[in-house]
């Protein structure tokens, strides 16, 4: 579902989203905030969700256990 | 006029000069300060206090006021409730001078009345006190005769018969002597006074009066029972009645000075008993008699300061708003030949269509033919710093102007940090729960702005509730960053299937270690997989996962940061600006920096198992590549000898460039001017039009009325020689300080660049720690209580869930949550306004009466 490519298409989904806030921002004495604020949003929510999907991509180490119970082992 | 205020910069302001005529001043400032959207600038800086045309009226409206505050310490001394202006009712300031005079005559009036049903209580009390005290003395002084009369007698047998005789048996003796008492004392010559003195004292009356009569007396006293307030006061005082009997004239008149030096009150009280019997039904009479004439000057009082109370907070708010209103008129200049006020400011250049708007109707309602007149002047003077803010973006500003006021129209940080501050919180603050708490405190104040707003509740609530879209915004990333870390309340969230599986071999026994495989070509799609969650290497993921995140964010947030100074360079035209300081900044914080970023998302997007070659670790190959430019010991892609050393020359040639290029630029220039003939603005008077009015302002007397008649007819723009003030003086051009300056700005940024990057660690060690700390407050807490079952099990989760979610609140979403909000909040000071902002603004301060109430 998720692989290396997800990284490059959600940068163009979010490229979109922050084009459509960038014209969509209610107009009036307020539009810089809202087309600013929108931008970083989604900049920053893009930049956090990218990171960790791609420290995820090619782990290095894998999560290991032993407090395991029985009945979930069976 | 198109200019719109945003927050990216502060308003354009223009320095307006406005011709007002005498008779309407007072209205157009009023009505200029319910606007609040002017400066005024003081003209007659040079003249005191005392000098300035309206110092009288402020003198009497500081007598109002203070007649105001005198009506408000009796109310509370009567208490009675002030009514509070109702929120919703607007108090504007009085419409008409003749109405202030009004309310000036009436204050005195009033003051007066209320001063003399002061005076009358206070003495009526006064005498009240005397008859109780006389009261108490009398029936004091009684019980002492009685008791007395037994012990004359008694006096007398101990003289005769020795000593011998029982101390106690007078009571039998007394009843006895009872008819023949009434000539024992002046047969004795025994005189007697009788008083009372305030406890506190009477230890040192007693001790006086036996030092000096050297123990010829007898005294006998007693603690009255009610307390006496003192009129005068009205403190409640303790006192005692005593009764004093001496041997022979002079000693009782000793007696008399010394009682009446310490504060003692003496009465008169009869010898004889049924004329005492007489005395006290005198006193109680008049006791009465007083008791129903105070009642009634107490209620006429009340009643008094009911009436006033009704009205007493509008009223301050009306002497209020005048007095303002003449404070700022004594800043105008007088035009006494045109009958012209002339009055000059600063205004947002988008809130002048408002002022010239206020002034025509100001204008019509009086009648008047001679139109107000509004002027934009040209300066060089640096405007205040104003930014238009909102209920949202209000908060934001704020953690901005704590920092300094910015450089009038420099980029703002405020509209940035409307995202970072939040952002960069939720990133320490990751928690859905934790995030959800604060989204619902933010919501509830939102919802209820209405009852809450301009109220004062308590010091603590009263900033939350200042912040409350700030609480919004880092509430709501929380939620999102939680999602991301895939915490809720320290438990896994299972939205998508996980990526790794847990293959157990068949040998399993309780207790052994199995390591997860990964299920191949999936990647979990949003944020950290949940497997983590139970996993005992959890921390090892985390840890390198969380210091990545921080430390390229960081770099984002500074690079960010830094682009604002290319900004600022093009909009104040400093071309030097960009390539002398933007440009090598920016190269040298890439190569070093942006090229760590690079090879984290680089290491982290190659499939190192697939190929089979050992990671590198990027630490030790960024200290290395300082260290050893030019040798790899772990290869992480072809080429990279070269790459690092293009990159680390770049970097050693950008510390020079941004050095020296500005102030030897700055040099060149300045040489080059000097060659033309031009000379420093400051070396000479200010901008001016005409010869005459520069000389004018060299004189010393700023701004003649004459100039400012002269500008008078009808030109749009007028110019306006600035009074010569020495420190608002353009600099000369010195080399060495310039030198100076950018030799302290080259090694404190590159230094910076170091120390910044590991200060942005701290988001990796709070999210950390924030994660571990709810992990242990659940084990610690609920989870114990989820361990048990049955009754025992009921009760557990009941007592623990309690503590659990007290804690959580307390500790988790209060304390952690300031925590990381101060670390945000350094994170936007430090690390990220350094890097741009100047921050030598002059704070906009308009005449407005909102902000004047809303001081208090």
């Amino acid at each position: 579902m998720a692989n290396g490519w997800s990284v490059i298409i959600g940068l163009v989904v979010c490229a979109l989203i922050a084009g459509a806030g960038y014209i969509f921002a209610p107009k009036g004495e307020n539009q810089t905030v809202w087309r600013s604020s929108i931008l970083l949003t989604v900049a920053c929510t893009y930049i956090m969700w990218a990171l960790t999907l791609l420290a995820q991509l090619n782990p290095l180490v894998a999560p290991s256990a032993s407090n395991f119970r029985k009945e979930y082992i069976e | 006029m198109g200019v719109q205020d945003t927050l990216f910069r502060s308003s354009d302001m223009s320095l307006v000069q406005l011709y007002v005529a005498t008779e309407i001043g007072r209205e157009v400032v009023s009505a200029l300060g319910e606007l609040g959207n002017i400066q005024f600038r003081d003209l007659n800086s040079d003249t005191n206090a005392f000098q300035r045309t309206f110092t009288k009226e402020i003198r009497r409206l500081d007598n109002v006021e203070r007649q105001l505050r005198f009506f408000a310490t009796q109310m509370e001394k009567a208490g009675v409730t002030v009514r509070p202006i109702p929120r919703n009712e607007n108090v504007t300031a009085a419409p008409s001078a003749h109405e202030i005079d009004d309310l000036a005559d009436r204050c005195d009036q009033l003051e007066k009345r209320v001063s003399e049903l002061n005076e009358s209580h206070e003495t009526l009390q006064k005498r009240w006190v005397e008859l109780i005290e006389w009261r108490a003395v009398l029936r004091e002084a009684g019980s002492v005769f009685e008791h007395a009369y037994g012990q004359v007698e008694e006096i007398r047998q101990t003289g005769e018969d020795d000593d011998t005789a029982p101390l106690l048996d007078n009571d039998v003796e007394q009843s006895v002597h009872q008819g023949g008492e009434q000539q024992s004392f002046s047969v004795m010559n025994i005189g007697f006074i009788a008083g009372a003195i305030s406890r506190d004292r009477i230890n040192a009356f007693e001790r006086i009066l036996w030092r000096t009569l050297r123990g010829n007396l007898y005294m006998n006293q007693s603690e009255m029972a009610d307390k006496i307030a003192d009129p005068q006061t009205g403190e409640e005082v303790d006192k005692n009645v005593f009764v004093i009997f001496a041997h022979g004239k002079e000693i009782v008149s000793k007696i008399r000075k010394i009682s009446e030096s310490l504060g003692a009150d003496l009465y008169q009280v009869d010898e004889d008993a049924n004329n005492r019997r007489d005395q006290i039904l005198e006193v109680n009479q008049r006791i009465e008699d007083l008791n129903s004439v105070l009642q009634n000057t107490k209620l006429t009082l009340k009643a008094e300061l009911r009436m006033i109370a009704a009205q007493l907070a509008s009223w301050m708010v009306v002497v209020k708003k005048e007095k303002a209103v003449y404070e700022a008129l004594n800043k105008f200049n007088y035009d006494q030949a045109r009958k012209v006020l002339v009055a000059e400011g600063w205004c947002p250049k988008s809130g002048l269509p408002l002022v010239q708007h206020t002034l025509r109707e100001v204008n019509a309602r009086a009648g008047l033919q001679m139109p107000s007149i509004i002027n934009e002047l040209q300066t060089n003077k640096t405007p205040p710093t104003h930014f238009k803010t909102n209920r949202f973006t209000v908060a934001f500003q704020g953690i901005i102007n704590a920092y300094g006021t910015a450089k009038y129209q420099e980029v703002n940080p405020g509209l940035q940090t409307l995202v970072t501050f939040p952002f960069l919180f939720a990133v320490m603050f990751g928690d859905l729960g934790h995030g959800f708490f604060l989204v619902l405190a933010a919501v509830l104040m939102i919802l209820n702005e209405k009852h809450l707003d301009g109220r004062k509740i308590q010091e603590i609530f009263d900033m939350a509730y200042y912040g409350r879209y700030l609480m919004l915004m880092m509430g709501i990333f929380s939620l999102f960053t939680g999602l991301i870390y895939n915490d809720i309340f320290s438990k896994p969230l299972f939205i998508f299937p996980s990526m790794w599986e847990y293959s157990v071999p068949e040998d399993w026994k309780q207790g052994m270690k199995v390591t997860a495989h990964r299920i191949e070509g999936y990647t979990y799609p949003f944020g950290v997989d949940w497997k983590w969650h139970s996993a005992e290497n959890n921390l090892l993921f985390t840890n390198s996962y969380k210091m990545k995140l921080s430390i390229i964010l960081g770099w984002a947030h500074m690079t960010y940061s830094l682009c604002n100074v290319y900004i600022n360079a093009k909009f104040f035209r400093k071309p030097i600006d960009i390539w002398g300081n933007f440009l090598p900044s920016m190269l040298f914080m890439q190569s070093i920096f942006g090229y760590l970023v690079i090879t984290i998302i680089y290491k982290w997007s190659v499939n190192w198992q697939a190929s089979g070659a050992q990671p590198p670790s990027i630490l030790n190959m960024l200290i290395n590549m300082f260290l050893s430019p030019g040798n790899i010991t772990d290869r992480l892609y072809a080429g990279q000898e070269v790459v690092q050393t293009i990159l680390i020359m770049i970097a050693a040639v950008c510390i020079p460039w941004l050095l020296l290029s500005k102030p030897l630029y700055l040099r060149w220039e300045n040489k080059k001017h000097r060659a033309l003939g031009y000379r420093g603005l400051g070396e000479h008077s200010r901008v001016s039009a005409l010869d005459d009015e520069g000389r004018d302002s060299a004189d010393g007397n700023g701004h003649t009325l004459g100039r400012g008649s002269a500008d008078y007819d009808g030109t749009a723009v007028a110019l306006v020689a600035e009074d010569i003030d020495g420190e608002e003086e353009e600099e000369e051009f010195d080399f060495g300080e310039e030198m100076i300056h950018q030799i302290i700005h080259t090694i404190e940024f590159c230094l910076n660049c170091i120390s910044h990057t590991a200060s942005y660690l701290r988001l990796w060690a709070l999210s950390l720690a924030h994660a571990q700390l709810s992990q242990v407050m659940w084990n610690m807490t609920l989870a114990n209580g989820f361990a048990k079952s049955g009754a025992v099990g009921v009760i557990m989760v009941v007592v623990t869930f309690y503590m659990w979610f007290n804690l959580t609140i307390g500790v988790l979403v209060i304390m952690e949550g300031t925590g990381a909000m101060l670390h945000s909040l350094r994170l936007a000071w430090v690390e990220s306004m350094s890097k741009y902002f100047v921050g030598e603004g002059i704070p906009f301060e308009p005449f407005s009466f909102e902000l004047l109430l809303e001081e208090e």
